[in-house]
């Protein structure tokens, strides 16, 4: 059979079983291989043949290896195994060293691999998941480059009538939070309801959440229908069937609606950036039915299932037609406009993003129905997770190019003996594979014990006994095993084999510091990396620690803050009333949103000609909370409950003042805002009087600027918006006197639930402190900070790892050198020095590296922050010093005992 | 024949004595699998075939080739004496073995 008949595979398994079978017996075994083959190849076809000639050969080689080595000339690897495992048991030090530092860094690339890849599958459970898109426009109540995943409900519409290119387009609605009741006997139980939205009849057929009772097609299609998911279903009617049962909304006028469950749901997998409990029909939302061809109610979102086949970006572009002809009549009914006006030119563009790319995507960045992931996050997980995986990799690499001195004589001695240079490459890759196999294993078992801490900081719920029944799981570590394996075995083992036998044999060992250029390069990397780390997280540190110290511009301790006041109706007063009697509370006031979250906001123009249109932030109080937060009046007075022409007045702050065009505090002299009107640029046109301004204080996230802001009295019965919410939130402030223990806060904290339950037992009891609010903006960065903390502490471990190896290396090279120079009178101070400014001099150029990545990473974090703390000389030397205080540290037991050895021991043997 | 040889082992030496002087590696594994109705991988075969022969109940020589075999030589295998009395002991063993049941009422 001539070569050229052969495939290629074939014949590079021939080469592979000519490799590795001894010459002896090659000829049976290929002729058995060939036999074999061409019976298959009749049997069975050609694919299947030329598969099994692969597992053949494979099975061959590794079988033929573990029982005739003792016959052959060759290395095989049954044989290299042995090698490995005597020359790791003789150097345990060096062994455990290496396991130990591969074992965390694999451990820490596996943790952050499972977190990456749960971040990165999500939504993948739709089976027509490729073709559903969800569409996106502009933020049109602000920045109009930044995408906003909110759209009017009158897109869907639009696209009904235009574009036939989607076979499905289905809007969701949201609710938001619900006090609900089921009645069973007279009896009746309340439940508060979360994530309550509202969906179309045609939802099911674009998203897959499969129906454990009911029909999907018709589930959503009358008024007041219900589909909840099992859990809800057990969390309310228990192990009764709930299909036909009434569960009740209470609205904010104190009547019930009654919605009849028409399905019941499996629970949404927790990898859903769509997070519901219940979906009613949108034919029960009251608004809707007027509602649904607007395009500015930007509450719903909208989603299309797209045909087979369909050109996305093509279709895109068809989009772009629909706002210019649809949304003017919105805009010109609501907000007296024509499109341009409203658009101010800017591009209203629609956009159709992914369904998989929703959850991780940069922007936009808001998503109403359930959870956003982080890319950044994702991001800086991913290139720690690859970095420490690097400096453990090097780590093996120093260490054994640093063992070579010992082995060299091994090496010399295989040399002569006529082993090739590439018999010995392969052992030191076998060696290396085999270590990273070990460790992953430990690594593996690392995982698994600390998943839950891990998940605890995270706020995930990964697992890695789910993956491990997972083949390309298994495929995966595998490739990952051989991937790092040959990486960190490659230079060792190239560096190793590359000795001259002759050299070696005769003693000059020069070999142990011929590497030392490259091994110094990786250690300066290795510390380079650790440093900038720890600068950096000096910064997160010094930043949270900033941001809560920054003046927010009002007192933001001691305010309790009670939630759902709304729903106890004409009740609030009498609350109000008996709180206010409470010696605890020096204050109590009710407003409709609560710092630092107050989002909404609309479009405002100050009275006069030709005065463009701004957005301002607006919050409704009564007159008592403007004092209660403690904010400073520049101009003006507050509202005045005694004057009944107050309640339509409004109050605004410096910013507010500023962009209406009044300017800033020093001309207010000339152009006071007090007295002047400032025009609703919606619906009614309402005129609205400026009584007062305010000092800016920080009523979003200290992250952010401030906005401009106007307060409203909460008796306001004329403004009216989207979004106007309703005046939901009671605050006390807190007599510091009174509060000097926990149980006492305690205890007021109860007396005020006892007092809601009074008024109606109905309401459910939610408090906060305004200072914690404050402090939960930073959530996110916490936890950042945390993990950071850890990865950092982590990076530093593998460094000094491989420092101390390194150290206890040289300090037994170079026994000898240290024993003489004592015995011409050094002293073991001197010694000392001698041999730690070896290492530290390598810190210190890893220190000037460091400094200035660190700063442009910290410079670029900072950017995000309104308000920053500064970049300080003082953080970078205090980090210089932690890394060396670090390096000394773990060098200076290696150098104290090579000092303090008796020369007479070290050098008896010359 | 105090040494207690394998299952494998066992069914390879029987296929060798069966194909009396045709033995080598893809017709043991032919005929075995033909018996037991099992798929044994190649490399499974050989190695327990040198394996026998390291014990001594083997013996081979280079054979003839045909063309299937790109002109390659076969391993031809025997069993030794020593082979057979092997085959003889695991035999009574299992007769033996078989002789002490009481009695055969399977499902009871």
């Amino acid at each position: 059979m001539s070569d050229a008949r052969r495939s290629l595979s074939r014949r590079l398994a021939d080469a592979l079983v000519e490799r590795w079978v001894g010459r002896a017996y090659l000829e049976e075994f290929m002729g058995d291989l060939e036999e074999i083959y061409e019976d298959r190849r009749e049997e069975k076809g050609k694919f299947i043949a030329e598969g099994m000639y692969w597992v053949d050969a494979i099975h061959l080689i590794f079988g033929f290896s573990s029982t005739a080595s003792k016959q052959s000339h060759s290395m095989f690897i049954g044989n290299m195994v042995k090698i490995a495992w005597r020359s790791a048991a003789r150097h345990k030090q060096f062994t455990i060293l290496n396991l130990l530092g591969l074992t965390l860094g694999i451990a820490t690339c596996v943790a952050i691999g499972l977190y990456v890849y749960e971040e990165s599958t999500y939504d993948t459970f739709h089976s027509n998941g490729d073709r559903i898109y969800r569409i996106n426009q502009p933020m049109i109540w602000g920045d109009w480059t930044e995408q906003f995943s909110g759209t009017g409900p009158g897109i869907t519409e639009a696209i009904r009538t235009d574009i036939p290119d989607f076979e499905q387009v289905t809007r969701i609605y949201f609710i938001g939070e619900q006090l609900t009741r089921v009645t069973d006997n007279g009896e009746a139980t309340n439940f508060n309801e979360e994530n309550f939205y509202a969906a179309e009849d045609n939802f099911f057929k674009v998203f897959t959440f499969p129906f454990l009772k009911g029909d999907p097609n018709t589930a959503l299609k009358d008024p007041n229908t219900v589909v909840i998911t099992a859990s809800t279903a057990k969390r309310y009617f228990g192990d009764e069937d709930p299909m036909g049962k009434l569960i009740e909304t209470k609205s904010s006028t104190g009547t019930y609606t009654p919605y009849t469950v028409t399905g019941v749901l499996a629970d949404v997998p927790a990898q859903s950036h769509l997070k519901f409990d219940m979906l009613s029909s949108l034919t029960s939302v009251e608004q809707f039915k007027d509602g649904k061809y607007t395009w500015i109610w930007t509450i719903f979102g909208t989603y299309g299932l797209v045909r087979e086949g369909t050109d996305v970006a093509a279709l895109t572009k068809k989009l772009q037609a629909l706002p210019p002809k649809w949304a003017g009549r919105t805009t010109q009914s609501i907000f007296n406009q024509t499109f341009e006006q409203f658009t101010k030119g800017q591009p209203w563009t629609l956009y159709m993003q992914p369904l998989r790319d929703i959850y991780l995507a940069s922007e936009p960045g808001f998503n109403r129905f359930g959870p956003q992931g982080n890319p950044k996050f994702v991001m800086i997980f991913g290139a720690i997770g690859a970095l420490v995986l690097l400096l453990s990799s090097i780590n093996f690499m120093n260490l054994s190019t640093a063992r070579s001195s010992n082995r060299a004589k091994e090496v010399g001695v295989r040399k002569v003996l006529g082993s090739a240079k590439t018999t010995l490459v392969r052992q030191f890759i076998i060696e290396s594979v085999l270590y990273v196999a070990v460790s992953t294993v430990a690594a593996l078992v690392l995982v698994q014990l600390s998943l839950n801490a891990f998940n605890t900081i995270a706020e995930k719920q990964l697992s890695l006994v789910t993956h491990l029944t997972n083949p390309y799981f298994f495929g995966t570590l595998i490739g990952f095993i051989l991937i790092v394996g040959l990486a960190a075995g490659s230079y060792p083992s190239l560096y190793l084999s590359a000795f001259k036998p002759a050299e070696t044999l005769k003693g000059k060992l020069k070999s142990g510091f011929k590497g030392s250029g490259i091994r110094n390069a990786l250690v300066v990397f290795q510390f380079t990396v650790s440093i900038a780390l720890i600068i950096c997280t000096f910064f997160v540190q010094k930043q949270l620690a900033y941001t809560s110290t920054i003046d927010v511009g009002i007192s933001k301790d001691h305010v309790l803050q009670i939630y759902n006041i709304h729903q106890l109706g004409k009740g609030v007063d009498v609350l109000k009333a008996k709180l206010q009697t409470n010696p605890a509370f020096t204050a109590v006031a009710q407003s409709g949103f609560l710092p630092p979250n107050v989002w909404a906001g609309d479009r405002y123009r100050a009275e006069g000609p030709d005065q463009p249109v701004v957005d301002l932030h607006y919050m409704r109080c009564d007159e008592n909370y403007l004092p209660l937060l403690e904010t400073k009046f520049l101009l003006g007075r507050n509202f005045d409950p005694a004057n009944a022409a107050d309640k339509y007045n409004i109050i605004i702050n410096e910013e507010a003042a500023r962009i209406l065009g009044y300017g800033s505090k020093e001309t207010w002299a000339d152009n006071s805002p007090l007295g002047k009107h400032v025009v609703q640029s919606f619906g009614s046109e309402e005129k609205l009087q400026i009584i007062g301004v305010v000092k800016d204080f920080n009523f979003n996230s200290v992250k952010l600027k401030i906005e401009p802001l106007i307060v409203m009295h909460t008796d306001n019965d004329k403004h009216w918006s989207y979004s106007a919410g309703f005046p939901c939130y009671l605050s006390m402030r807190l007599n510091p006197a009174s509060i000097k223990s926990g149980d006492e806060l305690q205890s007021i904290i109860d007396n005020v639930k006892t007092e809601v339950a009074k008024v109606d037992p109905a309401v459910p009891f939610q408090y906060s402190f305004m200072d914690e609010e404050f402090d939960n903006t930073f959530h996110e960065e916490r936890k950042m900070s945390v993990i950071l903390n850890l990865f950092t502490a982590l990076a530093i471990a593998i460094a000094c790892l491989g420092l101390f190896g390194l150290a206890a290396f040289s300090a037994d090279q170079r026994k000898k050198e240290l024993g003489i120079r004592k015995l011409h009178g050094a002293s073991t101070g001197h010694l000392v020095f001698l041999f730690s400014s070896e290492f530290t001099k390598l810190v210190g150029v890893s220190i000037i590296l460091a400094t200035p990545i660190a700063y442009f990473l910290t410079d670029y974090w900072l950017s995000n922050f309104a308000y920053r703390t500064p970049i300080s000389v003082l953080v970078f030397v205090a980090a210089a010093v932690t890394a060396l205080s670090i390096a000394i540290f773990t060098v200076g037991f290696q150098s104290l005992s090579a000092a303090n050895a008796n020369p007479a021991e070290v050098l008896k043997n010359e | 024949m105090s040494r207690v040889i394998g299952e494998l082992e066992e069914l390879i030496l029987l296929a060798v004595c069966i194909l009396d002087g045709e033995a080598y590696g893809i017709s043991v594994k032919k005929e075995v699998e033909r018996h037991t109705g099992r798929t044994i991988l190649l490399g499974a075969i050989h190695i327990t075939l040198y394996r026998l022969q390291d014990k001594g109940l083997l013996l081979s020589k280079l054979g003839g080739s045909s063309d299937k075999r790109g002109d390659r030589r076969k391993r031809l295998f025997r069993i030794t004496k020593k082979g057979m009395e092997q085959l003889r002991t695991s035999q009574e063993v299992r007769q033996k073995m078989w002789d002490l049941i009481p009695q055969l009422s399977p499902g009871s």
